[in-house]
């Protein structure tokens, strides 16, 4: 309707007021009446929620960030399903440390409550949550949405957060958040001359510069970039790396030594850990970590994710061997110029050398008790968090995406300046996750006291403390009817 | 209710009785919440870890729980953990802490109560008792950092006085245990002095001016008179200590989380370990249960010497 210019009235041709309600409002109510009819028509049923409004809540890590941008980012959801489905959500979010968020979730969902709808579980915990059916297997909603049907940046990928057993096709979460180990570096003492000259005289070889440089590298190589920069009497160490006795951490750290040099923590097709984790391989493995010590800072022994973040960022440390999950938070505002992000080096010598390092990172999962309807916004609110343009705000904000699409982007590698690392660490081979078992936290417990009681000096042999993991797994793994082999008569007297 | 007088007769209505008019009904009425209380947040509870203790039950399962007897309690002495490393780490962190803070308490408690006139002496009473009011795993965290070699400022004073090398009081070996038990020790001295003050504050004054009329020494004054009268509330405090030192845990799990290897381990980090981290609902009940017992031992020994004493005590005011 155009409006006249009829000098005697402001319209001319315009309705009446009353009667133009009047028409709208019986458009409507046909609109209204008619609207099954003409989403059958035209294969548009309107969502079940439509004009409801959901609360949500979603479990996460306190303090970790890529688990708080999974919140942070869900007013984007919010918008998107108020535009696309005509409801609204409201988020909530529950979080605890990594050591206690099992405990929280656990208890929570062990009484069947629907407390938290969506958790952001870690990888390791798949199997404890799902066979006791605390979270919802995702194979015929995956088959039954499109957008969850995405390809993966590499079965590493699909090893680590989506399938439990190993090796079957079971689907019980997706990835939030990808995660592996890089090296980031000081650039500004790296590439100053001085240093470099000084190196040169120092060791024959050139300080490695580039990322190029440092993917070939080894740790033997390493140890003298370490070494070199290694001044306790300038309050400057070489390194760190995580040797805490806290959840997993030293686990982590540890693993690399081991799976690079080709050792084993157990078999899981029998369960069996006796023989395989007490390997001569491992022992010294656990002895080159134990060595590394010489260039970190002193009660190195005691150092976590936030302990590593700390020496990093105040300066004390040259390197830092960290998770490319907490970039923003080693990259400060300061140090955005002064910091390089590279591959972790490769473990042995020669053609034999390479790198095996540990997967971090964590999957969604659903909570099975979900009602209907949340279940409904769960699937909705997946859906959403592998649309493009999520994956790629996500990472813009300093997440790490597993799709191929936004990992193969031309631009992904400068997003963040740790990208490139992570997405070299994540092709297949370079990075591993390990047990899904349902025991996880009984078994991780146990080795993590033996780990730690041989790096901080209480027990003088690697295979002591290798054993006493191994016997104490061992029969875990019996008690829970997974392995059939018991523990050795050598157990008896295994001890710290 | 006063009585009522009937025009024209002589008929006196008699008191409208109330339920409470019976002394046990009132009794029982005024204790009911108590009890209920009691009854839903102790005793079922308890008894529910009684009978989760006989069971073989893993939360990570989904497994409904599995009678099987008393093997928790065996595996606990046979072959699954080393309790009795446990048990003897958690005795001598008992023992240790609980003397130095029981000494340590009466040797500040007499020096405030023979300072009665100083100035100042009352804040230094409220500064004294701070670490008690604070939460163990707040006190646990900052002397965690106070501890740290690179930042700490316990390493920065060692430092200044001369130190070559920074000690890495929690990471190393040699140092973690004690250094844990001095944490305990700041935090619960304060209340060692408390009690300590309550025991001087009950010593009559005319007895201590009797002694100080007969010039008795000091320690004969301490012995004769104060720990006549004190010993009953130095005592409870001492056993308060022991049982409360008993449970140690949300000091230990911010500083140590029990190592550096196990150096740290008491049985109260066990179990939460056995509880919260594998979740072996089963096991971790029957080491609550054995704790449990420990305690109760504990007490009923500190108690029956107690009441030994006040026996022969009472005993021997009869024959005098």
């Amino acid at each position: 309707m155009t409006q006249s210019n009829h000098p005697e009235g402001r319209n001319r041709f315009s309705l009446p007021r009353r009667k133009l309600l009047k028409g709208a409002g019986a458009m409507t109510a046909a609109a209204a009446l008619n609207m099954p009819i003409a989403s059958r028509v035209f294969g548009k049923e309107p969502h079940p929620l439509a004009g409801k409004k959901i609360d949500m809540s979603i479990l996460g890590i306190a303090g970790w960030l890529p688990s708080s941008l999974g919140v942070k980012m869900s007013p984007l959801f919010n918008e998107y399903v108020k535009e696309k489905y005509g409801y609204e959500v409201e988020f909530a979010f529950a979080e605890a440390p990594f050591s206690d968020l099992f405990q929280k979730a656990a208890t929570s969902l062990a009484t069947r409550s629907q407390e938290y709808n969506i958790i952001i579980s870690d990888s390791q915990w798949i199997g404890a949550l799902a066979e006791p059916g605390w979270i919802l297997q995702l194979n015929d909603i995956i088959a039954q949405n499109q957008s969850l049907q995405l390809d993966w940046y590499s079965q590493t990928v699909v090893d680590t957060y989506m399938i439990y057993p190993d090796g079957t096709k079971n689907i019980w979460g997706l990835p939030q958040e990808g995660d592996t180990i890089a090296l980031f570096l000081r650039k500004d003492m790296l590439q100053d001359p001085a240093e470099a000259a000084a190196f040169e005289k120092k060791y024959g070889a050139k300080l490695p510069q580039t990322f190029e440089d440092f993917e070939d590298l080894t740790m033997a190589e390493f140890e003298k970039v370490a070494d070199h920069f290694n001044r306790p009497d300038d309050q400057i160490w070489g390194t760190a790396m995580q040797y805490s006795r806290v959840y997993d951490f030293v686990t982590c750290y540890l693993y690399p030594f081991m799976f690079s040099q080709g050792g084993e923590v157990w078999d899981a097709a029998t369960a069996q850990v006796e023989g395989i984790l007490n390997s001569d391989i491992n022992a010294k493995a656990m002895e080159q970590m134990k060595s590394w010590l010489k260039y970190q800072p002193p009660g190195a022994v005691n150092y976590g994710i936030a302990e590593q973040i700390d020496v990093f960022t105040q300066g004390k440390v040259f390197s830092c061997f960290q998770w490319a999950a907490v970039g923003l938070a080693m990259i400060t505002e300061e140090m955005k110029d002064k910091v390089m992000v590279v591959a972790p080096p490769k473990h042995g010598t020669g053609a034999d050398a390479r790198r095996v390092y540990t997967m971090g990172g964590q999957p969604w999962v659903i909570n099975a008790y979900n009602d209907q309807e949340k279940m409904r916004v769960a699937i909705d609110f997946m859906n959403w968090w592998y649309q493009p343009e999520t994956t790629l705000e996500f990472a813009r904000r300093g997440g790490n995406p597993c799709d191929k699409p936004t990992l193969t982007r031309s631009d992904f590698d400068s997003i963040n300046p740790w990208n490139q690392a992570y997405k070299f660490m994540l092709e297949p081979g370079r990075s591993r996750d390990f047990w899904h078992h349902p025991k996880y936290a009984e078994m991780l417990a146990v080795q993590q006291e033996a780990f730690t009681s041989y790096m901080t000096g209480q027990t003088s042999d690697p295979m002591q403390a290798l054993t006493y993991a191994a016997c104490q797994q061992q029969q875990i793994l019996v008690d829970a009817g997974s392995a059939t082999i018991d523990p050795t008569r050598a157990c008896i007297t295994a001890n710290l | 209710m006063a009585a009522v007088s009937q025009s024209g007769g002589s008929k006196v209505a008699s008191p409208r009785k109330s339920l409470f008019d019976d002394r046990r009904i009132l009794v029982l009425f005024l204790l009911a919440p108590v009890l209920c209380f009691f009854i839903v947040f102790n005793t079922i509870p308890t008894l529910w870890l009684l009978g989760l203790s006989f069971h073989n039950f893993s939360l990570t399962s989904g497994m409904p729980p599995e009678f099987i007897g008393f093997r928790n309690f065996v595996q606990i002495f046979y072959n699954k953990n080393n309790i009795w490393a446990d048990l003897s780490r958690t005795f001598i962190f008992v023992g240790s802490a609980v003397s130095i803070q029981t000494a340590l308490g009466i040797l500040l408690g007499f020096l405030f109560w023979g300072s009665k006139n100083m100035p100042g002496r009352r804040i230094a009473l409220t500064m004294l008792f701070t670490p008690m009011v604070l939460t163990p795993v707040a006190t646990g965290t900052f002397w965690r950092f106070i501890y740290d070699p690179t930042f700490g400022v316990l390493n920065a004073i060692l430092r200044g006085l001369g130190a070559d090398h920074p000690i890495d009081f929690l990471g190393d070996p040699t140092f973690a245990y004690w250094a844990v038990v001095a944490v305990d020790c700041w935090m619960w001295t304060p209340f060692m002095t408390l009690m300590t003050l309550a025991a001087l504050g009950s010593v009559p004054k005319a007895e201590l001016e009797a002694a100080e009329v007969d010039r008795l020494p000091w320690w004969q004054r301490v012995r004769l008179v104060i720990w006549h009268h004190g010993k009953f509330i130095i005592m409870l405090g001492v056993l308060l200590r022991t049982i409360d030192s008993f449970k140690t845990l949300d000091l230990i799990i911010p500083m140590t989380k029990g190592g550096p290897g196990q150096q740290t381990r008491l049985v109260a980090v066990e179990l939460n370990k056995q509880a919260f981290e594998s979740f072996n609902m089963g096991f971790s009940s029957a080491y609550a249960v054995l704790l449990l017992l420990i305690s109760i031992a504990m007490t009923s020994v500190f108690i029956y010497v107690l009441n030994l004493r006040r026996r022969k005590d009472s005993a021997a005011g009869g024959e005098t």
